[in-house]
């Protein structure tokens, strides 16, 4: 997408489908729509939920019920930065299969070395490690992962059909090695990457050789998070001892298993017991992981504002709607209001002007000292008044955000990505976040929720502090972070300022080297390099996700 | 030392004068209407007009009150000498200039009442009291100038609205239609109570003030009003709690005044 040009805002298309008036107007007609009729998906729910009453013989969903749906023209939702809209039904996180998938990838990935087991097999048990070796491994391990037998001969084994999407691949920055391993199985850094990302990420991976490890959707879903690397660690297991002759009793295999479930990258870190979920679950994702996954700026390295966009897309999808949505709402969650970050191309103008901003007055991406204060809050102030002020000036806007807590997000995202951006870093561009929330609040004499407004009264404090329990750099504070915890609404804006941070520096990855290549796999079901996209076609019913049961299901 | 006088709030525009009034307890507020107590306790829903008030614990009184240096310290509000339960009046305010916005209303209640709990979101306002206190302050909230018959709504559910356009006739959104224009009167009229409920008869609020009145009272600063850009002393206590609090968390012992 182009950048903003000042005379021409990018939420007028959305605004113009949203309402027949102009997006300047004032004033509308309300309860005269047909009430939740004009909905083709409220219909469809409708004509659904009379069916499974009279099937079951009770009362199930009934749009009557409750207060009048559709009093207000019923406004349709546009992906930003795509010409998809969708009804916000078809983003629910329960009706949306890719933004499932989009969870489900992440979850199911573990990342296991091959290093450690390497030495085992050639100190320990004698035996020589090639090439050919490890291609042979991958064959084995691509057998096992998805559920196949290897070690005893009357298994019971995983129906391919159910599992499809299970696989191991592996990486490294050592391009000599990579070279002789058979390509099928290689995540091949040079080719999916930009050069300058590429040798980044190859001197930061160095010659470790690196599994990214894709356990079945369907297990994910049916065990947990936690049990991701548990799959992982028994299928390697078993691949090493079929590929390389070992003895299954040996203490020694024990050696691949410990490795593969404690010395593996998960992608959520431990939550607390009190946060609902265990380990490897959203909550526990650390920010830079989330935008290492994000791979728009692989595949569109010359609109770094892009990538950030994406990040506080998945961001909203994972941690907000998924996450959040379950442990602190259930049922209608939190769709409203999160994908209010990624729908109607509002977040868009607000970081394509800042970019724009930056460039003509704050000397371009890292121009800024990070410890020029006073310049920061310069910046600060001229982009969030940007951002209320087309609230101000677009009711259609306003309206199209007619929660506090979703413009609140959404311009304190927009501050905060302008912050990093303009200096690099990502702390810088957390406390733009929390000035950001104190003017709004200010100006408009309202913010957010009770415990929305909490959190972001306070932060100014936090921002830069680095005791243990109040600060941390943004790209590892995550949902986890205490302050963070409940902070709905709030994860997809803060998802995006590390990664705004790093994308303005140019660099390869935000946190971790691995995760991002493990993400540029064009085996996964969900295109992580365009996020808002694949969940349009999630609401279009057009995307197809992995683990569906109806392989075994007669019919 | 002299003693500290409250400025209640800087600023020098409409907006931060505003602010000021409201929430200085020696401002008197002009009524611009008078609802009866009857009608507003109709509104509020809780009771019927006339209807005892329902005790959670006996009077004070009659009770035997643990010792306590800090129920010797606060007297009691009314209510709470009668055992009354607690009740709510939740207000919401529209973003085209309404009189007054939720935390401006936190600010003027804690200000200017005792034995209040309020609780601010970006629409809604709602204030829990006692319930015969809380009739008496919701009179006054009801008649005075910070409510307006079309941009401020009494609502206990369903609440948004507050940033949705204005309907043909300036009224704010409101998905139960608690109040409908009355065309011949030129009036607001409420239909039905704080949750929706049918009331037994119609309601005048009155006559909503033209947006030219509204935009000279508001609290609110807006590009399409008063900016806050354009209030330097507004501005900058902004920016110095922004800045001190950065410092105090970061080095503290750097922090001096601004």
């Amino acid at each position: 997408m182009a950048a903003a040009k000042k005379d021409q805002k990018l939420f007028m298309e959305a605004c113009k489908k949203k309402f027949k008036e102009e997006p300047t107007d004032m004033e509308t007609k309300y309860y005269c729509y047909g009430g939740w009729k004009q909905s083709k998906s409220k219909v469809e729910f409708q004509k659904s939920a009379d069916a499974i009453a009279k099937k079951r013989g009770f009362p199930m969903m009934n749009e009557d019920i409750g207060v009048p749906l559709g009093q207000r023209s019923w406004m349709p939702y546009q992906l930003s930065h795509t010409d998809i809209y969708v009804e916000a039904d078809d983003l629910h996180c329960v009706n949306n299969c890719a933004i499932q998938q989009a969870w489900d990838d992440i979850r199911r990935t573990v990342l296991v070395g091959l290093d450690s087991p390497h030495q085992t097999i050639e100190k320990r048990l004698g035996k020589e490690v090639t090439p050919e070796t490890i291609s042979a491994y991958l064959e084995t391990v691509n057998h096992t992962m998805p559920g196949g037998a290897v070690v005893q001969e009357h298994m019971a084994e995983c129906n391919p059909a159910l599992v499809a999407d299970s696989y191991v691949k592996v990486f490294s920055g050592d391009d000599d090695l990579i070279d002789e391993i058979d390509k099928r199985f290689v995540i091949d850094i040079n080719k999916l990457f930009p050069a300058d990302q590429a040798a980044q990420l190859k001197k930061a991976i160095g010659k470790t050789l690196m599994q990214a490890v894709r356990v079945p959707t369907i297990v994910g879903r049916l065990m947990d998070g936690g049990t991701v690397s548990r799959h992982a660690a028994m299928q390697i297991s078993m691949a090493f001892i079929s590929s390389y002759k070992l003895a299954a009793g040996e203490a020694a295999i024990a050696d691949f298993a410990y490795s593969a479930k404690h010395q593996s990258i998960n992608m959520g870190t431990m939550m607390p017991a009190r946060r609902v979920r265990g380990p490897n679950e959203p909550g526990g994702i650390p920010f830079g992981h989330l935008c290492d996954m994000v791979q728009s700026d692989r595949v569109y390295p010359d609109d770094p504002a892009r990538g950030v966009l994406e990040t506080v897309a998945l961001g909203a999808a994972v941690y907000d709607q998924v996450y959040l949505g379950g442990y602190m709402s259930g049922g209608v969650g939190f769709t409203q209001y999160a994908t209010a970050a990624y729908t109607d191309n509002i977040l868009e103008d607000y970081v394509y002007h800042s970019v724009d901003l930056i460039k003509d007055k704050y000397g371009g991406f890292c121009g800024m000292k990070p410890d020029n204060m006073e310049q920061l809050m310069k910046l600060g102030d001229e982009v969030n008044s940007y951002a209320l002020e087309m609230y101000e000036r677009y009711p259609a806007v306003m309206e199209t955000h007619f929660g506090g807590s979703q413009r609140a997000t959404v311009s304190a995202a927009t501050t905060g990505i302008a912050g990093a951006m303009a200096t690099g870093v990502a702390d810088c561009g957390l406390n733009c976040w929390y000035l950001s929330m104190l003017q709004h609040k200010e100006r408009t004499g309202r913010l957010g929720f009770y415990g929305y407004d909490l959190q972001d009264q306070c932060g100014s404090a936090n921002s830069f502090s680095y005791r243990s329990d109040e600060g941390l750099p943004m790209e590892v504070r995550g949902p986890n972070y205490p302050n963070y915890a409940m902070n709905v609404g709030h994860l997809s804006g803060y998802a995006g300022i590390p990664k705004a941070a790093h994308a303005a520096r140019g660099d390869a990855f935000v946190a971790n080297p691995f995760i991002r290549v493990a993400f540029a796999d064009p085996s996964l079901v969900f295109d992580f390099a365009n996020v808002t996209k694949e969940i349009g076609r999630g609401g279009l019913r057009e995307f197809v996700p992995a683990g569906e049961r109806s392989a075994v299901i007669k019919g | 030392m002299a003693a500290y006088k409250r400025q209640f709030y800087p600023g020098t525009t409409s907006p931060a004068k505003a602010r000021r009034r409201y929430m200085d307890p020696k401002v008197k507020l002009k009524n611009l209407r008078d609802v009866s107590m009857d009608d507003v306790v109709r509104i509020m829903g809780h009771r019927n007009p006339g209807e005892d008030y329902r005790s959670i614990h006996p009077p004070i009184e009659e009770g035997k009150e643990p010792e306590c240096p800090i129920r010797k310290l606060v007297a009691p509000i009314e209510g709470a000498k009668h055992g009354d339960r607690v009740r709510y009046i939740q207000f919401t305010d529209s973003v085209y200039f309404a009189p007054i916005s939720p935390y401006q209303r936190a600010w003027m209640y804690l200000s200017r009442y005792r034995g209040v709990d309020t609780g601010t979101l970006s629409g809604r306002q709602i204030i829990e009291m006692r319930e015969r206190d809380l009739e008496v302050l919701a009179k006054e909230m009801i008649d005075n100038e910070t409510f307006d018959p079309a941009l401020t709504g009494i609502r206990g559910a369903t609440v948004h609205g507050h940033a949705c356009r204005l309907d043909e006739h300036g009224l704010m959104f409101d998905g139960w239609q608690r109040y409908i224009w009355d065309d011949d009167k030129k009036e607001v009229i409420y239909v039905k109570d704080q949750v929706a409920i049918p009331l037994d008869r119609k309601i005048s609020v009155g006559k909503p003030a033209s947006m030219n009145d509204l935009k000279k009272r508001t609290t609110i600063f807006r590009a399409d009003g008063v900016d806050m850009r354009d209030d330097k002393e507004v501005t900058k206590y902004g920016i110095r709690i922004h800045y001190m609090r950065t410092l105090g968390g970061y080095q503290p012992f750097n922090v001096k005044d601004m």
